[in-house]
């Protein structure tokens, strides 16, 4: 026990346990907790992702993504079959599956415009990705970052219209509004995000099915209160009125003009990012985070108030995607209009692909922010739904679940986690 | 014990504010409150029974996979694998049979892909231990994410067009006793096949060889395997169990209510499943209870699209349509701390194989 204390207090990269020796820690805390303080129904669930080694991370969340292409190309090929085209000139398939693989993955970066695509959809994940990751961390599963994202952008543009006859216009403004309007995202976001917090910690109701309810709240209260007090009159969606000019990201760079792209949006994401990193790796705080995620029990007996922890960290993760939602206002939309797109969910993905290290999240954000550009351009250019990245998204997460999938599958191939641990080989990281 | 007397208290509650309701709307004769009373009829009984079937048989899917010690969180993505699925098939049928048997051909295709995916949660969880709640998860993201895509190849568009539905069926005789009567015995299949599946699955779970397994399964496996019963065999036809009574509940939201399949958004079923979760837990894993709790969930629906419709009252529908969700939210304030069973969550070894 004291030895996995010990390892969960290591830096995040050196915590390179065996997997018998993560797994064993898993085990022993789901049969702590049961008996402790904060019984979860998901702290299991969250410390086993947590704790798998870093390499292994890496491993599954590689061979979880090419599964998933693979099993995307074959969904692609037999809906071929069934759509109607004048030609169908793949094997009798009206998609060729290279031919999207192609355009998911290659076409997003030819062209500044694409570029600027790619990098749009990717800072906004950043953010919902960073969000997911650090509640998870924590062994909390905040499946509300949409929610978060919808309120903190909602009241960013209303407190930018609202302040906007006060504030400066040109650089001055911009500096004085992006950062109050940040501030207000975040505040927001956690906010909204501390009630599934303070449920969980004081009444010990699961947050997967508070956090899910309260999107739904909170896409109606926007829809309500948009239509009823702040509607746009000039316009028929459902919508505010823009928000200040000073306030709005741009890209700064020529290469993305015109763009919905801001540099320093993807340089606040980075920045968050290593933020995130640092006061996770460093700080008391981020200790307390860490252990409470790997083992509740212990983080208790180290004198972790674990309710007031559930809080904090649940609003941390609202406040980052607050902050996605103020991004998303001010870099994206330039007001707020209703039905934003499922970022919150498309964050969890990014979270899980990322092994829930914030420094993951950059590369994870990245890849499925090329999906999500060139999702738009196999719809146009082939005519392949570009639904198909929200199945994409549901597969990684199936794969990422089963690593003992991969252990298997790894046993067959000289390449896998278990390659250069002779003794492993008979599966010996089993709780039996 | 305490898991009853709140649910005792919530259901006792609410009679009281009905009651109390009524006696305002008789003294005081204000006139948006004899708008909400006139809602309290016979037909909004018969909604809440057709608004319950969704919820109520993914909550008796979800007893069953949790009781066995697996939960399955999924229930939402099998909901809506269902309810697509079933429009899909009736859609593609019916211009070559009867309305009504590519109704009941879409029922019977829903069940079995609802069955299958439900299958393929088993298979990861059980054979591959994934984490359970992830894994769910998935399920639910992957249901949610191809329904619509499948949706887009099929129709050209996120949502259907209108299908053959499953008509009522109509009980001679009894449905001319007052109030119950028309409210239950003219009702969609679906929501006989509830009123059925409820008491069928309390005395499978509390009075037979396999329930007591399914029990012995998520509070003792060890024991279980001891007795010389195959622990995952059990888990297995639990999950597989969720996925058929998951199956009827999506065909009965999209054949028996709807009558297309919504794709946009969080898709036509729109939470339930989660609310089905929500339901067993307040229930506390009892059928009777989990029905009783959709019962209230799906009444405060059927309300809520009522009083958008009074004028009188004039609140903004989209206030009106979080009603429910709060209500869960609440509901797992209360009910927070439910006891489930022991080793639910964990991936159980037997050792011998």
């Amino acid at each position: 026990m004291t030895d996995d204390q010990s390892d969960a207090g290591g830096k995040d990269g050196a915590d390179d346990q065996s997997a018998a020796g993560s797994e064993a820690a898993a085990d022993a805390a789901t049969t702590e907790v049961d008996d402790g303080d904060i019984p979860s129904w998901s702290e299991s669930a969250a410390s086993k992702i947590v704790t798998a080694s870093a390499k292994e991370r890496v491993f599954i969340s590689v061979a979880a993504f090419l599964a998933s292409v693979l099993v995307g190309s074959v969904l692609v090929y037999l809906s071929g079959l069934v759509v109607d085209c004048t030609s169908a000139g793949f094997l009798g398939s009206c998609y060729n599956p290279f031919l999207v693989y192609y355009f998911l993955f290659v076409d997003p970066f030819i062209g500044g415009f694409n570029v600027a695509l790619v990098m749009k959809e990717t800072v906004l994940l950043l953010f919902t990705g960073l969000s997911v990751a650090v509640a998870f961390r924590a062994g909390l599963f905040n499946i509300g970052s949409q929610g978060q994202l919808v309120l903190g952008g909602l009241a960013t543009a209303l407190a930018l219209i609202f302040v906007a006859p006060l504030a400066p216009g040109g650089v001055l403004g911009t500096l004085v509004l992006v950062p109050f309007a940040l501030l207000v995202g975040a505040v927001f976001g956690g906010l909204y995000a501390a009630i599934p917090g303070a449920l969980k910690a004081y009444a010990e109701a699961n947050e997967v099915i508070t956090t899910i309810m309260l999107n739904f709240v909170a896409t109606n209260l926007a829809f309500f209160l948009i239509s009823t007090y702040y509607q746009d009159p000039e316009s028929g969606s459902v919508q505010t009125v823009a928000i200040p000019e000073a306030a709005r990201l741009k890209p700064i760079v020529p290469f993305f003009e015109g763009a919905q792209f801001s540099v320093l949006a993807l340089l606040l994401g980075v920045g968050l990012v290593a933020g995130t990193f640092y006061v996770l790796a460093n700080t008391a705080f981020g200790y307390d985070v860490r252990t409470s995620g790997l083992q509740a029990a212990a983080a208790d007996y180290a004198g972790v108030d674990p309710k007031r922890l559930v809080v904090s960290s649940m609003t941390l993760s609202g406040a980052l995607a607050g902050v996605g939602g103020a991004v998303y206002v001010m870099m994206v939309m330039a007001r707020y209009r209703t039905g934003v797109p499922a970022l919150g969910f498309d964050g969890i993905t990014v979270s899980i692909l990322a092994g829930n290290n914030p420094l993951g999240v950059i590369p994870a954000a990245l890849l499925f922010g090329v999906m999500k550009a060139g999702s738009l351009s196999i719809d146009f250019s082939l005519g392949v739904p570009k639904q198909l990245v929200g199945v994409l998204r549901g597969l990684v997460i199936l794969f990422v679940a089963m690593p003992e999938f991969f252990r298997l599958l790894a046993r067959y191939t000289p390449y896998g986690p278990d390659a250069d641990r002779a003794v492993a080989t008979d599966g010996g990281d089993d709780d039996a | 014990m305490r898991d009853r007397n709140v649910y005792v208290a919530g259901a006792a509650g609410a009679a009281v504010a009905v009651l109390a309701l009524f006696v305002f709307a008789f003294v005081f004769p204000v006139d948006w409150v004899v708008a909400l009373v006139d809602q309290l009829d016979t037909s909004l009984l018969s909604a809440a029974l057709r608004l319950s079937v969704p919820i109520a048989f993914a909550a008796l899917g979800g007893i069953f996979a949790e009781k066995s010690g697996v939960i399955n969180i999924g229930l939402e993505g099998l909901l809506i694998a269902s309810a697509f699925t079933s429009i899909a098939v009736a859609w593609a049928l019916q211009g070559s049979v009867a309305p009504t048997t590519a109704a009941w051909a879409g029922f019977g295709a829903a069940v079995l892909a609802s069955t299958l995916l439900a299958a393929l949660f088993a298979v990861v969880t059980i054979r591959y231990e994934a984490d359970q709640i992830i894994a769910g998860l998935a399920v639910w993201l992957v249901a949610l994410g191809f329904a619509p895509f499948a949706s887009q190849i099929i129709w050209d568009s996120v949502n259907s067009p209108a299908v053959p539905t499953l008509n009522n069926w109509v009980a001679p005789g009894l449905v001319d006793i007052p109030v119950l009567g028309p409210a239950v015995f003219d009702s969609n299949p679906t929501v006989y096949l509830m009123l059925l599946a409820v008491p069928v699955s309390w005395y499978v779970l509390n009075r037979t060889a396999f329930g007591r397994w399914v029990r012995a399964s998520g509070e003792n496996p060890k024991a279980l395997d001891t007795a010389g019963v195959n622990v995952r065999r059990v888990r297995y036809a639990s999950v597989l169990l969720s996925g058929v009574f998951s199956g009827i509940g999506g065909a009965g939201l999209a054949l028996g209510q709807v009558g297309q399949f919504i794709g946009s958004g969080q898709t036509m079923v729109a939470g339930r499943g989660w609310i089905g979760i929500t339901a067993y837990l307040m229930g506390n894993y009892n059928p009777i209870g989990a029905f009783a709790s959709s019962f209230l969930f799906a009444g405060l629906n059927a309300l809520q699209f009522r009083v958008q419709q009074i004028s009188e009252l004039n609140i903004a529908p989209s206030l009106v349509q979080m009603v429910p969700f709060v209500a869960v939210i609440v509901v797992l304030a209360l009910v927070g701390k439910t006891r489930i069973p022991d080793a639910a969550g964990d991936h159980y070894e037997s050792g011998d194989d």
